[in-house]
């Protein structure tokens, strides 16, 4: 019976390591970082991969934004056959509170404003040696793109209003007006600007990378003749132009005229000078989402038939669409160019750039000081290869004027639909089908319990 | 665990499932395939018809929304992992999901289809936490639990068996054409010249049959031998499974070799080893939903006219699709999505008798098993495609790699004490410690802008790598008593106690208590010895048992991007919650098993309800938190159902014999309570129809609007009214003919196979008039529906009425056998069988089975071009010497 024996001594030990072994130890979460190790304390190490994750995020579901915003404004159609919505829902303006068009680019644009708020508490956290210049110009950058965000969001909710109060999601903040949120968003932009003038044109290299897509705010070495590093001072002017653009929405004429006074506006210099989104197909980059190739048959962005009939003779912003081989039909819609602003997965897209700001530089002043209206207008006009504005001088003929030139030159930036809004006019825009409308909001997700 | 209850002692309704009934009547593609329709309680549904499987199969109803609601599967003791992975890739190109990663919506095969079929010697069923308590928390005890036993060596002469099955497999239902003419082409598309040109050519095609018509030659090959003398008994199996899709470079290829052995030491040690090594490979295609124009399915609706000519030049160069994104011979000829799997599942228990005397005894039983696999999936799109042409905007060819690696293990000790008074009552005592561990790493490699006509990863341009980790180790200890007074009254209780890194606190322990009773009144003296009433047994059981949060689920993580050459971190969509507890089932069954006329006629009724409590939900939060949803447990739902079973042997004699069983099974459930707001899942949004969880409503209900403005309404269920089976096994001296009838009753899906190809002006039933006498199917399904935000065209009953199997043999009769093979050939028996031969229903598409979003939760029954299903026609030739 000796196996027994051994038997009996292979149970004493199993029974034995079973009963002692009944302590778990592990339940890590392996898979990434926690988000309270940014809020807790953000380390100098840490803030470089904050900024590079909100540039990055802010990125997002951008596609959703500008084409929503595109087709409501009657710029493009945008066909897609595995997804007849875009041509459904959103053309009909029966958009629904549930569908990817209502929610998605909602919840991108929310998702950078918490990576933000994550990093502003963070900064207040920190117990890294940042000097107060450092976290003043930190500051100024965070608040400026939150503004940024929320204002990508108030342009889609208009009077359904919406949260800006967003950093504790246990305690959200009110739903407010669209009024009250530009207010607010226009007081970040002031807060961030006295925060970067603050911070006494620091080099904004030294403490975060901000992307390619901020190279044109750099100023040129008059030595070397080669740029220089970025610095807060140089990020200011950004701030400003958005001020701008937040202003004019406000109607605050005086102030769009203070603000683009500190922005990087150039009345000579190069319209696409601006600020952009990068794309590349590196990694976990994100191709640009906007691009389709010419002439493709199962998603495409067709423009709408009334960009080429209602153009100007010569002119050039007509080479933002390029005629099909054969046109694309879609329930009833019919499109016949292409959009052609995006021409590879990697090109750029504008967050906001010199020729807005001379078009807001004319607004503001259309009332108030024609003259100079029409001599911005004509910056405009001339680089589009047309002759000088001739036509009335009155506060209605400039507003006409205005607008059309921002439907050309900003044609598929997602302006045409706000600033028919702006100035009452959504009844203006085109519908093709008996059944089509355009709203002037886009509704509130479901998921908000409003 | 450690102990087994006969059948007429237990208090629970185990259906099991023989490995005649499993396999014998015909071979079946998969091991859960091979469930549907033979146990009450079950919803066994398939993904797809893509060859290798994915199925989903549900006990008792929905038991968990966002926790596993798939049962656990143990063979021979081991915990059997039953993952579904997709392989990264698809999505980046088909842009099903948005961001590139695997989704659901990649048609993945779950991993139980590795088990063969023919090993198994038979299954047994716990539908819940009644009967599957004791197996505690991960166990997803919860979801039920599938006890599979396989087959091993009995003492004496080595028998060896042999058989061989030829077939093919065929679509079940091809949707067709529109009645195409140059008017209706000219109508359609203004391509009425195109038509008639293609017509005099001869070349108008109907590509739905060019791409799923072809017929799939199937082989099956299994050898098996088993034997052994009184100290050691051994059965090896070998099988080898290959199959051809019905769509041309899709494929089945599952190769099995099993090892069973048993060893007696000593009367009273006994051990028992279980080996077991797959090696399959399936090529799946590429359907299901896209945004991008570019799968199978969506390609075939939505861009190919009959007059395009798509097919390729003499040098093998296709044109583009004059209407698509892509063109689907093409696709198919050259893109590949293979699922490679490497298993190796072993397991070992050892008995001892530690004392045995006339009275008592004492057993101690340890167990070990291992299931390990690497699972490869390999897409690869070559740069030739039309939609990775740089210029048609594409990646200039894409390759991605994802490997996972899974290893589960898990380890028991029990003893187990009886002790039988002299009249006749026993008490059987048991104690066990389970310890499972579990581990899994996924990395993923996409890469593209491949260099000339490599696939290696790393000849691309751009490469993007992740990876995925799972580490969890659960363990749980538990007693349980059971007290069998003549075999009249047998009554358990038991209680179980388990942890898990997975929870808030990994120390904790919860508790899980089971108890039932089981009364055989007609071994009472008063109930006589009747004939007509031979058996009757009342049974009632209560029990608890856990679902342990999901991985991760505990943690609020930030994901990796780059921008611009800076990497950076972004919040999840998901928020995590520290705070997280198991979710807790508890379950009653009550019924009782009765045999008449000397058990011709036996009947086996039960009722069941079961209540989940704790819910975890993936429920969503307000997304301006930045978040999209977030963990918590926040609700309880409630199942209720009935199963009945009857067996009738019809006829018995020498010549010939019936025996026919006919089970009727319904569930009902409700979201008895909510702590969140309402909210949706699994679908596309309110226009096109989708599920909601809502307090007081049934938890599969899916809703949507109706019209412009309307508010959103119940438009159906995913839940079937009722499910029936009916089988019956009829022998004629050398002849056995066997079938199987499956009748789902109700049960509804969310159908857009058809809006896409109404979009592409395809549908088959695109000038019929179902909807409204005045306007066709297609233009009311785009105007009155989609567009009118009208979501009720899409949801539509899933019912279906199919032959599962049917087989019929001839065994060749023992003296003849002798007479030609002198006695070396013991049996010889051959036949026909066939797998869904007949299938009636009314669902406007290929197959009411399906699933866009895979097999796990709620999210089953939605459909968007999927892999056409088949039927399969099988001949067999089985030997045993």
């Amino acid at each position: 019976m000796k196996i027994t024996i051994k038997f009996k001594i292979i149970i004493l030990t199993i029974s034995f390591l079973a009963f002692t072994s009944c302590t778990l130890d592990g339940g890590e979460s392996l898979n990434g970082a926690s988000t309270s190790s940014i809020s807790d304390d953000l380390s100098k190490g840490e803030l470089p991969q904050a900024i590079s994750g909100i540039l990055s995020d802010m990125r997002f579901r951008l596609n959703t934004q500008v084409d929503v915003q595109s087709i409501l404004g009657r710029e493009y159609y945008y066909f897609t056959s595995s997804d007849p919505r875009f041509e459904g829902d959103v053309v009909t303006g029966n958009m629904d509170n549930q569908t990817f068009y209502t929610t998605q680019a909602w919840g991108s644009r929310y998702s950078a404003v918490k990576e933000i708020n994550l990093a502003l508490e963070g900064l207040t956290n920190t117990t890294s040696d940042f000097s107060a210049q450092e976290i003043a110009a930190t500051r100024g950058v965070l608040n400026t793109l939150k503004a940024h965000q929320l204002l990508m969001v108030s342009n889609n909710q208009y009077t359904n209003g919406m949260r800006i109060d967003v950093s504790d999601p246990d305690n959200l903040g009110p739903f407010v007006s669209y009024d009250e949120a530009l207010t607010a968003i226009a007081s970040l932009l002031s807060e961030a600007a006295t925060d970067l003038a603050s911070a006494n044109s620091l080099d904004l290299p030294t403490i975060f990378p901000l992307s390619s897509g901020y190279d044109d705010l750099r100023k040129i070495d008059p030595v070397t003749g080669e740029p220089l590093p970025i610095t807060s001072a140089d990020f200011l002017e950004f701030n400003k132009a958005l001020t701008a653009r937040v202003e004019a929405y406000r109607g605050n004429y005086s102030a769009v005229l203070a603000a683009l006074g500190g922005s990087f506006m150039d009345m000579v210099g190069n319209l696409n000078k601006g600020v952009y989104h990068t794309f590349s197909l590196t990694g976990a980059d994100l191709a640009n989402p906007l691009f389709i190739a010419l002439n493709q048959e199962a998603n495409v962005r067709v423009a709408h038939s009334s960009f080429l009939i209602d153009a100007e003779s010569g002119d050039l912003r007509t080479n933002k669409v390029v005629l099909r081989d054969t046109p694309r039909e879609a329930s009833g819609l019919v499109g016949t160019h292409d959009v052609w602003i995006y021409q590879s997965l990697v090109d750029n897209v504008p967050i906001i750039r010199n020729e807005e700001l001379i078009l807001l530089f004319a607004e503001a002043n259309m009332v108030t000081n024609p003259t100079d209206a029409v001599n911005a207008l004509n910056v405009i006009r001339n680089a589009a290869g047309l002759p000088d504005y001739a036509g009335a001088l009155t506060p209605s003929a400039l507003e006409d004027e205005m607008l059309k030139q921002r439907r050309y030159s900003l044609f598929g930036e997602s302006h045409r639909w706000v600033d028919m809004r702006r100035f009452g006019r959504l009844s203006e825009l085109p519908n093709d089908r008996p059944g089509d409308m355009v709203p002037s909001t886009i509704p509130i997700p479901f998921d908000e319990n409003q | 665990m450690a102990t087994s209850v006969k059948r007429s002692n237990a208090a629970n309704a185990v259906s099991t499932v023989s490995a005649d009934e499993l396999a014998g009547r015909t071979p079946p593609q998969t091991l859960d395939g091979a469930l549907a329709g033979k146990f009450t309680g079950a919803l066994v549904s398939s993904n797809s018809g893509s060859p290798g499987g994915g199925m989903s199969v549900k006990l008792r109803g929905i038991t968990s929304i966002n926790g596993n609601s798939q049962p656990l599967y143990i063979i021979d003791g081991v915990y059997i992992d039953n993952s579904s992975t997709s392989g990264a890739g698809l999505n980046a190109v088909s842009a099903a999901a948005g961001g590139g990663n695997a989704s659901s919506q990649d048609n993945a095969t779950n991993r139980i289809a590795d088990i063969n079929p023919e090993d198994i010697e038979s299954i047994s069923i716990l539908k819940g936490a009644s009967a599957s308590a004791i197996y505690g928390s991960r166990s997803r005890g919860a979801a039920g639990v599938i006890i599979i036993t396989t087959k091993r060596g009995k003492q004496g002469k080595t028998v060896v068996n042999f058989s061989q099955s030829n077939g093919w497999n065929e679509a079940i239902n091809l949707q067709g054409q529109r009645n195409w003419t140059a008017a209706l082409a000219e109508s359609a598309f203004g391509e009425g010249a195109e038509f008639s040109a293609a017509e005099a050519a001869g070349k108008l095609f109907d590509y739905e049959k060019v791409l799923f018509g072809e017929k799939g030659f199937i082989s099956n090959t299994n050898i098996s031998m088993s034997g052994g003398n009184e100290k050691t008994t051994f059965f090896a199996g070998f099988t080898r499974n290959q199959e051809d899709g019905i769509v041309k470079r899709t494929g089945y290829d599952k190769s099995s070799i099993r090892l069973n052995l048993d060893h007696k030491f000593t009367d009273n040690i006994k051990l028992s080893l279980t080996t077991n090594y797959i090696n399959s490979s399936a090529d799946r295609g590429f359907f299901n939903n896209d945004n991008s124009g570019t799968t199978l399915g969506v390609a075939l609706a939505t861009g190919v006219r009959p007059w395009d000519d798509l097919f390729p030049d003499a040098n093998g160069n296709y044109p583009d699709a004059p209407h698509g994104a892509s063109n689907p011979l093409q696709t198919r000829d050259l893109m590949t999505n293979n699922e490679r799997t490497v298993r190796f599942i072993t397991g070992g228990t050892l008995n001892i008798n530690l004392l045995r005397t006339d009275n008592q005894s004492l057993k101690f039983v340890a167990r070990a098993g291992v299931d390990h696999y690497t699972f490869t999936a390999k897409v690869i799109f070559p740069k030739e495609l039309q939609f990775m042409r740089p210029d048609q905007g594409g990646v200039n060819g894409l390759s991605a790699v994802t490997t996972t690696t899974n290893t589960n293990s898990n380890y028991s000790a029990f003893l187990v004490h009886n002790y039988t008074t002299n009249n006749d009552v026993s008490f059987t005592t048991q104690a066990g410690v389970t310890n499972e561990q579990f581990s899994r790493n996924i990395v993923s490699v996409i890469a593209s802008d491949l260099i000339a006509s490599e696939t290696n990863v790393d000849q691309a341009a751009n490469i993007k790598a992740s990876q995925t980790r799972l580490e969890q180790e659960d363990f749980g200890f538990f007693v349980q008593e059971e007290l069998n007074f003549q075999d009249k009254l047998i009554a358990t209780i038991g209680v179980r106690g388990d942890k898990s890194t997975n929870n808030g606190d990994i120390n904790e322990l919860f508790y899980y208590p089971k108890g039932s009773l089981a009364v055989n009144l007609s071994n009472f003296a008063f109930w006589g010895s009747s004939d007509a009433v031979n058996r009757f047994k009342v049974r009632g059981a209560y029990g608890e048992a856990g679902t342990f949060a999901a991985f991760g689920s505990l943690f609020t993580i930030f994901g990796s991007t780059l921008n611009d050459n800076n990497v950076g971190i972004i919040v999840p969509i998901i928020r995590g919650n520290p705070n997280i507890s198991p979710e807790r089932q508890k379950e009653f069954e009550i019924g009782f098993d009765a045999g008449f006329l000397n058990d011709r006629i036996s009947i086996e009724f039960t009722y069941y309800k079961k209540k989940v409590e704790d819910l975890l939900l993936e429920a969503t939060i307000e997304p301006s938190t930045g978040f999209a949803r977030e963990w918590v447990n926040a609700g309880e739902l409630e199942n209720r159902g009935f199963e009945i079973g009857v067996n009738i042997k019809a006829f018995e004699s020498e010549d010939f014999s019936w025996n026919s069983n006919i089970s009727w099974w319904t569930n009902t459930s409700e979201m008895t309570r909510l702590d969140v707001p309402t909210f949706n899942l699994g679908g596309f949004g309110n226009s096109l129809g989708q599920f909601q969880i809502e307090e007081g409503k049934s938890v599969t209900q899916i809703v949507g609007t109706t019209g412009p403005d309307t508010p959103v309404s119940v438009l159906g269920d995913a839940e079937p009214d009722f499910q029936m089976s009916f089988v019956n096994d009829l022998s004629y001296k050398d002849f056995t003919l066997s079938f199987l009838w499956h009748w789902k009753k109700g049960g509804d899906n969310i159908n857009l196979t058809k809006l896409l190809s109404d979009f592409g002006g395809t549908s088959a039933d695109f000038d019929d008039f179902d909807f409204d006498p005045n306007i066709n199917n297609g233009t009311f399904r785009i105007n009155n529906g989609l567009f009118a935000g009208n979501a009720r065209p899409f949801v539509e009953d899933a019912s279906y009425l199919r032959l599962r199997e049917i087989g019929l043999f001839y065994t060749i009769p023992t003296e003849t056998l002798n007479n030609w093979f002198d006695g070396t050939v013991s049996n010889v028996k051959l036949g026909f069988s066939g797998h869904n031969l007949i299938n009636i229903f009314d669902y406007n598409s290929y197959d009411p089975e399906v699933s866009n979003f895979g097999g796990n939760g709620l999210s089953t029954g939605v459909e968007v071009t999927p892999f056409p299903s088949s039927k399969r026609y099988m001949f067999q030739l089985s030997v045993q010497f």
